[in-house]
């Protein structure tokens, strides 16, 4: 990674760098701002939701709202408002994904009476998610960086370089989703059967009391860890594919231009830059995949909710 | 929590909480409620012109089997107006020639029967006039006066004679 000439604060260390890559980064803040002294912050730190300080992770969640909104509402608008009535290529594509998770996620696992409320939760999962993870696999801000190298230090690019550009990598902001999504499921089901019986279908009815003492417990367990489930999924798998590629790419040219030389670095790099364009390819599809997956969970325990058998 | 891939972030928490309920608010609004709208309108214009298709389909096929009966029907009736044609043509020109045939018949007989009475007739005057002459010539060529008596019987037998003569012809 290309580094700030000015900046003193970076280690050399190749588990920071890989690391630098994918987290977010606090030493170098875009803006700060918050609502309460930072040293209240530093002793409890649960009142740092006080904290609303622009870190790189918000500003790329902020650059990935803007697009989604933008881009989706421009190709709609684009597609409603022509006589023609024919999507465009892009248009055409995000059709097919909405029509196939009406078709196959929504009224398969919601059904056709309850999806109605729902559907435009999941489609902006998918999109939002799927979006993140697209920001992430194009190296924007390495090419922001290489201009701040040249410049010799741009004053808001200097901050903006620093920290992993995948978005949906950050557990913060993806257990923000799985609450919004434990909120949906939740209030689906309140919504379906009244405050009340709600809770009490975490109770299956129909076991010797005895049972019950073992059976709501698991219940409950269940239903809390769909959350944590949904945040560590993504992330993982976002985080994984990054350390990846830049292990493959950047920390493998380094040991080996350190104990071989630059030449062998150069050989070494003809099959690092193979490998990482057959990751990159898998990215994209994880990238699909777990957008695909984060949406259908989503559907689903809002079906699980809704469509209690008993 | 030292590792700085799992740092727990509040402050992130609540901003992706409400830049992603902002975006579900915009996008439901401007783009997923029109964006289903539309495609549902499409799909139920293209169900309804599927269904016109259909029913004009069958239509168009109802008026084909119609114009089919109706032309058979007329092909039938034109066929059964001409054949009765003939047939009526046959009878009138059967019932003239037989009326014709009967009255040239009933000429015929007619005639016959005329001639028959005139023959009949002319017989009886030519016998009577034959009569007249023979008693004329007779009573001229005898000079003699015969009586009534005589005269009678000999016109008697004489008019015998040319009763069994005209049974012999």
């Amino acid at each position: 990674m290309l580094i700030d000439k000015t900046d003193t604060s970076h280690s050399n260390d190749p588990a920071d760098v890989a690391i630098d890559h994918v987290a977010n980064n606090y030493e170098h803040i875009i803006l700060k701002l918050s609502l309460i002294p930072e040293k209240w912050i530093e002793t409890y730190p649960l009142l740092g939701i006080f904290d609303f300080s622009i870190t790189k992770h918000v500003f790329l969640l902020i650059l990935v709202a803007f697009i989604t909104v933008s881009s989706m509402i421009f190709l709609v608008q684009n597609y409603i408002s022509s006589k023609t009535k024919v999507p465009g290529k892009t248009m055409n594509f995000i059709e097919m994904i909405i029509l196939y998770m009406r078709e196959n996620v929504l009224k398969s696992f919601i059904g056709e009476k309850y999806y109605k409320d729902w559907d435009a939760l999941v489609y902006t999962i998918f999109f939002f998610v799927l979006i993140g993870n697209f920001l992430g696999l194009i190296p924007i801000f390495d090419f922001l960086g290489l201009i701040n190298y040249l410049a010799g230090g741009i004053p808001v690019v200097k901050d903006l370089i620093h920290g992993g550009n995948t978005v949906t990598a950050n557990i913060n902001l993806n257990f923000a989703l799985a609450t919004i999504t434990f909120g949906a499921f939740t209030i689906a089901g309140i919504k379906r059967y009244g405050f009340f019986h709600h809770w009490k279908n975490l109770a299956p009815p129909g076991l010797a009391w005895p049972l019950y003492f073992i059976v709501v417990p698991i219940e409950v367990m269940a239903m809390l860890i769909r959350p944590i489930s949904l945040t560590l999924r993504l992330a993982g798998n976002m985080m994984g594919g990054h350390l990846a590629l830049i292990i493959f790419t950047q920390l493998f040219i380094i040991e080996v231009a350190k104990n071989y030389g630059i030449f062998a670095a150069l050989g070494g790099s003809i099959f690092s830059v193979s490998l990482s364009i057959g990751v990159i390819f898998l990215e994209i599809i994880v990238a699909f995949i777990q957008a695909y997956v984060f949406a259908l969970l989503t559907a689903v325990y809002i079906g699980m909710a809704v469509n209690v058998d008993h | 929590m030292d590792n700085p891939l799992f740092t727990i972030d509040p402050g992130l928490f609540i901003w992706s909480i409400i830049i992603f309920l902002l975006v579900l608010l915009i996008l439901k609004r401007y783009a997923w409620t029109p964006l289903l709208n539309f495609i549902d309108e499409r799909e139920k214009e293209i169900s309804d012109s599927l269904a016109m298709a259909e029913s004009a389909k069958a239509d168009l096929e109802q008026v084909r089997e119609e114009s089919e009966k109706i032309l058979n029907e007329a092909k039938n009736q034109s066929k059964s107006i001409v054949s009765d044609g003939k047939q009526r043509a046959d009878q009138s020109a059967n019932k003239i020639l037989n009326d014709a045939k009967q009255k040239s018949d009933e000429f015929v007989l007619d005639a016959k029967k005329k001639i028959d009475v005139e023959k009949k007739r002319a017989i009886k005057e030519i016998k009577e006039e034959v009569v007249d002459l023979s008693l004329d010539l007779a009573s001229q060529v005898l000079q003699r006066n015969v009586k009534d008596e005589d005269n009678n019987k000999f016109v008697q037998s004489s008019l015998k004679e040319i009763n069994t003569d005209e049974a012999k012809s």
